[in-house]
């Protein structure tokens, strides 16, 4: 696909997402926050996020006590997971947004993160496996890091560490990362914690033994793992999705152009596999706006990826200011 | 085989068993309901499609041999007797029997 219709798509896709906005916006009521974090993200990236400073406002509104968010805007129990996307949304944004209510929020959430890590090194959620959900925090405190925020500074930078140790220590030695209970396969989990969490180390310039290795097995696994077509995990658009988002960002940081043509090939994959308006979970199946969120943010990374001049396509993860 | 009475909501026919051999799986809509079922060592399993977690289409899922299928999203595991799960949320199953041959269900 040229660059034309590259915009054409993400432009025309753009506006969809926009017409549904009732079903993301929390302006308008109580939604998954799963699903408002993606479609932040997609602002992000869109830079639209100006536009959207209520949005951004009333997801501060719902944060709890602790300082997290929990899956359904309108409960009180915070979990890793969404807090992390919350979070991590709130402070890109607010790096835009420049409000005192985000930057308070903001520090919350890094307390939060400081509070509920474990011994170990590790987050726990009960929706998700703990490698998955560790490169949550790790993902958000990459972003606090090159942001230069300073609160409890020193904490950050440790429980970031023991929480990087504690994936690259539970790295098989084919280069995925597994998880009995949720993921036996692997896709994701390895596509999450490369991306999300380990690179990031690369570029903020942090001495973590072992990152570099870890993060170009990982790759190759991956690559390994795509069907001929270009997808993963049978045809999952999820996953396919997070791989080739995965290797984009990984291969341009490990400046390994040989994987290339495996990014290209799992972009085209997702972009045969489009519904008239969105994606769905799997082919054929009905849109669905989280699919469709991540739907644009994957041409918008490739286009940045595509400039391998420039360092832009590590700004689309927060790990560049 | 689960074989079970009448419900008061009644058995609906859903497909005929030769449809669904040993192994094999079939997704059906009943009411606006999507409901996969699952022919494991000859027993019918009927399960809501949808995980509750984010909505996964569990009829692309991996069943195990203690009768259990994880969604292919994000891996939570059912039973798919029962529904149960270790996770958050459980799943929807629904009672099945065979009859002259027709696979029939209850919501």
């Amino acid at each position: 696909m040229n660059r034309q219709n590259m915009n054409t798509l993400i432009r025309d896709e753009y506006a969809f997402f926009l017409r549904e906005r009732n079903n993301w916006s929390l302006t308008v009521g109580p939604q998954d926050l799963e699903l408002v974090a993606h479609a932040l993200r997609v602002l992000l990236h869109a830079r639209t996020t100006p536009d959207f400073l209520d949005d951004y406002r009333t997801l501060v509104a719902c944060q709890n006590e602790n300082g997290g968010w929990s899956p359904l805007s309108s409960d009180t129990e915070s979990t890793v997971w969404v807090s992390a996307f919350c979070g991590l949304m709130l402070i890109r944004g607010n790096r835009l947004l420049r409000h005192a209510q985000l930057t308070q929020s903001v520090q919350q959430a890094i307390d939060y993160f400081l509070d509920t890590q474990h011994q170990d090194g590790r987050w726990v959620d009960p929706a998700w496996a703990d490698l998955d959900t560790t490169s949550h925090p790790v993902s958000f405190f990459n972003v606090v890091m090159a942001l230069g925020e300073t609160r409890r500074q020193q904490e950050v930078r440790h429980a970031w560490q023991q929480g990087m140790c504690f994936i690259i220590d539970n790295q098989s030695p084919d280069g995925g990362w597994y998880d009995d209970e949720f993921h036996p396969y692997g896709v994701e989990i390895t596509a999450h914690l490369i991306q999300d969490a380990l690179v990031a180390a690369l570029v903020l310039d942090q001495q973590v033994s072992g990152v570099r290795e870890a993060c170009a097995k990982g790759a190759a696994r991956l690559c390994d793992w795509q069907a001929q077509a270009g997808s993963w995990d049978e045809e999952n658009i999820d996953h396919t999705m997070d791989c080739t988002r995965s290797l984009m960002l990984v291969t341009h940081i490990l400046q390994d152009s040989h994987k290339r043509e495996t990014v290209v090939r799992g972009l085209s994959w997702i972009l045969d596999n489009k519904n008239d308006r969105g994606w769905g979970d799997f082919p054929g199946m009905e849109t669905n706006l989280e699919r469709t969120c991540d739907g644009i943010d994957t041409p918008l990374k490739y286009q940045a990826y595509s400039n391998s001049g420039t360092h832009e396509v590590v700004k689309l993860w927060g790990y560049l200011p | 085989m689960p074989s079970h009475a009448p419900a008061k909501s009644g058995w609906q026919a859903v497909c005929q068993i030769d449809e669904l051999p040993p192994g094999e799986r079939r997704l059906v809509t009943v009411n606006g309901v999507e409901i996969a079922l699952f022919n494991i060592d000859r027993a019918v399993f009927a399960i809501n499609n949808r995980c509750p977690h984010r909505k996964g289409p569990l009829i692309r899922g991996y069943t195990d041999s203690e009768g259990g299928i994880k969604c292919p999203m994000h891996g939570w595991r059912f039973d798919l007797r029962t529904g149960q799960s270790r996770r958050p949320a459980q799943a929807t199953t629904y009672r099945t029997k065979i009859e002259a041959g027709t696979v029939c269900l209850t919501l």
